[in-house]
């Protein structure tokens, strides 16, 4: 217990020094998550109304995100397996930082939910005993449990390894490999849960086509390691942790190798609903093609299409991908592609047409864009704060002082 | 205060000046509650929390200290910090029904000086409710919303509206994507036909299997209710429902005062607050005193049809058993308690 | 490796009890409601309601039996008897300038072919009326000289999916009477303006507008 004082302690005084850019990286962060509390505070002043959500379109950029953010949590530890699977010791350089990355993506995600309810107040009717928790009938209470148990996992575990290495010791692997595993199975575990949530929904026919799960968790794979590789870009170029080009590279196998499925299976259900369209086509429609004049999501959508295939055309030629500068080019497209492909592109068009057939689009309002950037803001804060906290101990910067 | 008290129901978009002093029932409040039990918190939440609890609890210090604030601004606070932490109707004792009753009945009294009745009535035996619609027999007078919309008490600022009247194109069948539900002319039309769709009290609910916390549930009765205060404004049930029959508070609602249906029922039509759910429910404060819905009763045409599906005398049995009927979207598995049928 | 296999079977175990079991005892709500059917008593008295049984007329050629309200003493200067004391050819002016007795109505119900006012009235009995056969019947039945050609809609009222239930699915059935929607003269629905708008979405609306 003193031990984790001290560590708290110590990381804080670590965390408040610090080279320049990295105090104006922080205050930067600091400054949007001020702008989305502000948002936020107008938001709860005058309702949801502040936002471009309607009765028609009743889930918008905040249910977005959250879709897109479970995946990189989850994606982020399952870089865990191989690392223990293939015994290539290198990759346990990316786990830290993939857990790091899974718990500030899991708190974006519960910030998200949070911001999205319309009675965030009353989120006490929830807690087991005294509220009623409507288990296991509602898919959103499996989402409520499996992404907390993530988050305990996934923030119990570094924290058993930094300690252990805070206090110069080596972590017992008997104790921490068990829970790395449960950590990978209940990776799987969110994002299919999460893909349930809209899977089952009869009202909904655009989400309700069970290759939705798969989906989810090959661009999850293909998003979250590509955020990883630019995370690790960046922490390789300003701290002095040693990670291999083979990391790096290995970790681009495995986002090639998601990208390519999320592609094959983005044809899958192009082919299912453009070759043979039926009634329940018209969302799809409305997406790639616009539906009666109505096409906001159109260049977005195509946007998003074009970076996934030129993404995944650099990825798959071994020469452009070894390339790092084009690597990260990559990676940023991958991210920024399936980031509006799975966030937007999933959630929006599920509710147009309505289930009168009616279209009623949606654009997020300025409040709403900037609750979300706060929020981002906030996960980018978090992350940081664990990253440098993280790579000092493991660096032996900072280190328990007896007595 | 006393503006307070006249414009609790208003929007006040323009008035950003939130005074601190005013703590009774801001919304910063209820977050400042909710820190004490918000498990999954993070830093930014935590941060607004921690202000806003602040902000309570020199509002409460200042509010219990205070020489010149009156019983009456104790009492209100007192009223609403029972109402925060009472739990889910479903759950209650008659008697906590009561209480709950009591205290909203004395918060309106207390803001707006008018007495309201709100009945906790439950189902009634061998009761099972069923609608029919003609369609052949509409004629998309609206009428019916126009009823709905005084007897539920649906925020008039957004013209929140139950029913929908589809204007639907002769000759093309159950077109509802070439349907126009915003029609503004003479009806009926020429070429056209009329159909109404609201909540169809499906006695499969999807909406009711989604809700996290069950603030949303089948009654004995078969009507589909929501306790309003236990409502976490998720929106995932509007998400479920596949025949757009919820509707959403996307901001508080408005209601004149004189324009209030003090006639209310826990479950129907009394004031609903921001943030929460709402949807049709066949007016339970009349259908459970032996009354038809307020559409019903509107309906200048007789296209509306209410009735008990398990009284074999009923005419909502004999309309199922003599003409053609159809419901929407029956392969949703959904089995809607609202059947539509032509002459 | 343990734990590989622990993790996959609680889920399994998870998904499996957590089927929903209790709502599927009937296949469908039709199932449902054969299975619960009881005889059901309507009340037959009418609580504070609008209604007095005085003043409410039997339907008994239908079953289950239902009331109307009682006509004659609704309809605006009843019994007709008081101006028409002899036949209507005697009472009847053939000076073009004088104002007619029922100048307002004007028959718009079906062709001439069919229908003129001796279809229904008679001509020395205004307090009546008759059937085609020349069957008297009373005002307040007035339903039984509709039922002659309107057959599938009398049908219809008299289970009930025609005509207004006005006290409530509760209490014994007043429908209201095919007079009191159509007016006999000129029975069709006519056009009107909607009581209001129908459902606000901004976005909608100007787009109505543009097209």
């Amino acid at each position: 217990m003193k031990v984790l004082i001290n560590l708290i302690k110590d990381s804080i005084v670590y965390l408040t020094h610090g080279r320049k850019s990295y105090h104006i990286w922080m205050a930067f962060l600091t400054f949007l998550m001020l702008v989305g509390m502000y948002s936020y505070s107008l938001q709860i002043q005058h309702g949801l109304s502040v936002t471009g959500m309607t009765d028609r379109v009743s889930w918008g950029l905040y249910i977005s995100n959250f879709t897109f953010l479970v995946g990189i949590a989850a994606a982020a530890v399952m870089l865990v397996l191989p690392a223990y699977v293939l015994k290539d010791f290198n990759f346990k350089q990316a786990v830290l930082i993939g857990e790091g990355l899974a718990v500030a993506a899991l708190l974006m995600c519960l910030a998200f939910v949070i911001a999205d309810m319309g009675g965030p107040a009353r989120l006490w009717h929830l807690l087991p005993g005294i509220g009623v928790f409507n288990f296991p009938s509602s898919m959103l209470t499996w989402d409520i449990i499996v992404l907390n148990g993530y988050l305990f996992i996934n923030i119990s575990i570094p924290l058993y390894i930094l300690i252990k290495r805070y206090q110069g010791k080596v972590p017992n692997p008997k104790i921490y490999i068990p829970g790395v595993m449960i950590s990978v199975f209940w990776a799987v575990s969110i994002h299919l849960v999460t893909a349930f949530l809209y899977q089952g929904l009869q009202a909904r026919p655009f989400w309700n086509n069970a290759l939705l799960g798969p989906r989810f968790l090959a661009s999850a794979f293909a998003a979250g390691p590509a955020l990883i590789i630019l995370v690790l870009a960046v922490i390789r170029k300003f701290t002095d942790f040693k990670i291999d080009d083979k990391t790096i590279r290995k970790i681009a196998l495995v986002v090639t190798v998601a990208a390519q499925i999320n592609l094959i299976m983005l044809i899958s259900e192009l082919f299912k609903e453009f070759y043979a369209p039926t009634h329940h086509s018209e969302s799809a429609y409305y997406l790639f093609f616009g539906l009666h004049g109505k096409a906001k999501l159109v260049p977005w959508i195509w946007t998003a299409i074009t970076m996934n295939v030129i993404a995944t055309v650099i990825l798959l030629f071994h020469k452009l991908r070894n390339n790092f500068t084009i690597l990260y080019i990559a990676c940023v497209l991958l991210f920024i592609g399936i980031w509006i492909e799975k966030g937007f592109g999933l959630i929006v068009p599920g509710f147009i047409p309505g289930p009168w057939g009616k279209i009623a689009e949606y654009f997020p309002t300025t409040p709403e864009i900037g609750v979300t950037i706060g929020i981002w803001a906030m996960g980018a804060f978090i992350f940081s704060m664990l990253a440098r906290t993280g790579i000092a101990i493991e660096l032996g910067k900072v280190k328990y002082k007896k007595g | 205060m006393s503006k307070e008290i006249k414009k609790w129901f208003s929007l006040n978009l323009g008035n950003k000046k939130q005074c601190a002093c005013n703590d009774t029932k801001s919304n910063t409040t209820e977050d400042g509650f909710s820190q004490v039990f918000d498990i999954s918190m993070n830093r930014r939440q935590a941060f607004k929390k921690i202000t806003a609890g602040l902000l309570v609890g020199a509002g409460a210090v200042s509010t219990s200290c205070s020489v010149v604030s009156s019983g009456e601004r104790k009492e209100k606070s007192q009223i609403e910090w029972e109402e925060y932490f009472k739990g889910n109707y479903k759950l209650m004792t008659d008697e906590e029904k009561q209480q709950t009753v009591d205290r909203l009945v004395r918060s309106y009294e207390l803001r707006t000086g008018k007495k309201i009745n709100i009945s906790t009535k439950g189902a009634e035996k061998d009761v099972l409710f069923g609608y029919a619609f003609n369609i052949s027999k509409c004629q998309g007078y609206m009428d019916c919303v126009n009823a709905c919309v005084k007897e539920n008490n649906q925020d008039r600022a957004s013209e929140m509206q139950y029913i929908r009247i589809h204007e639907m194109n002769d000759g093309k069948g159950l077109n509802f994507g070439e349907a126009d539900d915003t029609f503004y002319h003479e009806v009926p039309a020429a070429g056209h036909f009329y159909m109404g769709t609201q909540c169809f009290h499906c006695d499969n609910p999807p909406c009711i299997e989604v809700c996290p916390v069950q603030a949303t549930w089948k009654e004995k009765d078969g009507i589909v209710v929501i306790d309003y205060d236990w409502c976490i404004g998720c929106r995932y049930c509007m998400a479920a429902c596949p025949y757009d029959g919820r509707r959403f508070n996307w901001s508080t609602p408005q209601i004149p005062e004189q324009e209030v249906n003090k006639e209310q029922h826990y479950l129907g039509n009394r004031l609903r607050k921001k943030g929460v759910m709402e949807k049709c429910t066949f007016c339970v404060q009349r259908s459970r005193e032996g009354k038809n819905p307020a559409c019903v009763e509107a309906c200048p045409t007789g296209s509306r049809i209410f009735g008990n599906l398990l009284d074999p005398t009923s005419e909502i049995r004999w309309v199922l058993a003599n003409k053609k009927v159809f419901r929407l979207k029956e392969d949703l598995g959904t089995e809607p308690k609202f059947w539509y049928f032509m002459d | 490796m343990n734990v590989n296999y622990n993790i996959p079977v609680i889920f399994l175990i998870l998904v499996l009890i957590s089927c929903k079991g209790d709502h599927k005892k009937y296949h469908t709500v039709i199932d449902k409601i054969e299975a619960k059917t009881v005889p059901f008593q309507r009340d037959s008295t009418f609580s504070k309601n609008q209604f007095s049984i005085s003043e409410l007329i039997t339907v008994t050629d239908a079953n289950p039996h239902f009331y109307i309200k009682e006509r004659k003493s609704n309809i605006k200067s009843f019994a007709c008897s008081e101006c028409h004391d002899r036949p209507v050819s005697q009472l009847q002016s053939h000076n073009p300038n004088t104002k007619k007795a029922h100048w307002d109505i004007k028959l718009n119900h079906a062709d001439a072919n069919t229908m003129s006012c001796l279809s229904c009235h008679i001509d020395n009995d205004m307090d009546n009326m008759h059937s085609i056969t020349g069957t008297k019947i009373d005002f307040n039945k007035s339903y039984q000289i509709c039922a002659q050609c309107h057959s599938k809609q009398a049908e219809d009222w008299k289970g009930g999916a025609h005509g207004k239930n006005i006290s409530g699915w509760k209490t014994a059935r007043v429908s209201k009477l095919c007079v009191e929607c159509h007016n006999p003269h000129n029975p069709s629905f006519k056009t009107r303006w909607p009581a209001r708008y129908n459902a606000t979405m901004v976005d909608e609306r100007t787009n109505q507008v543009k097209k």
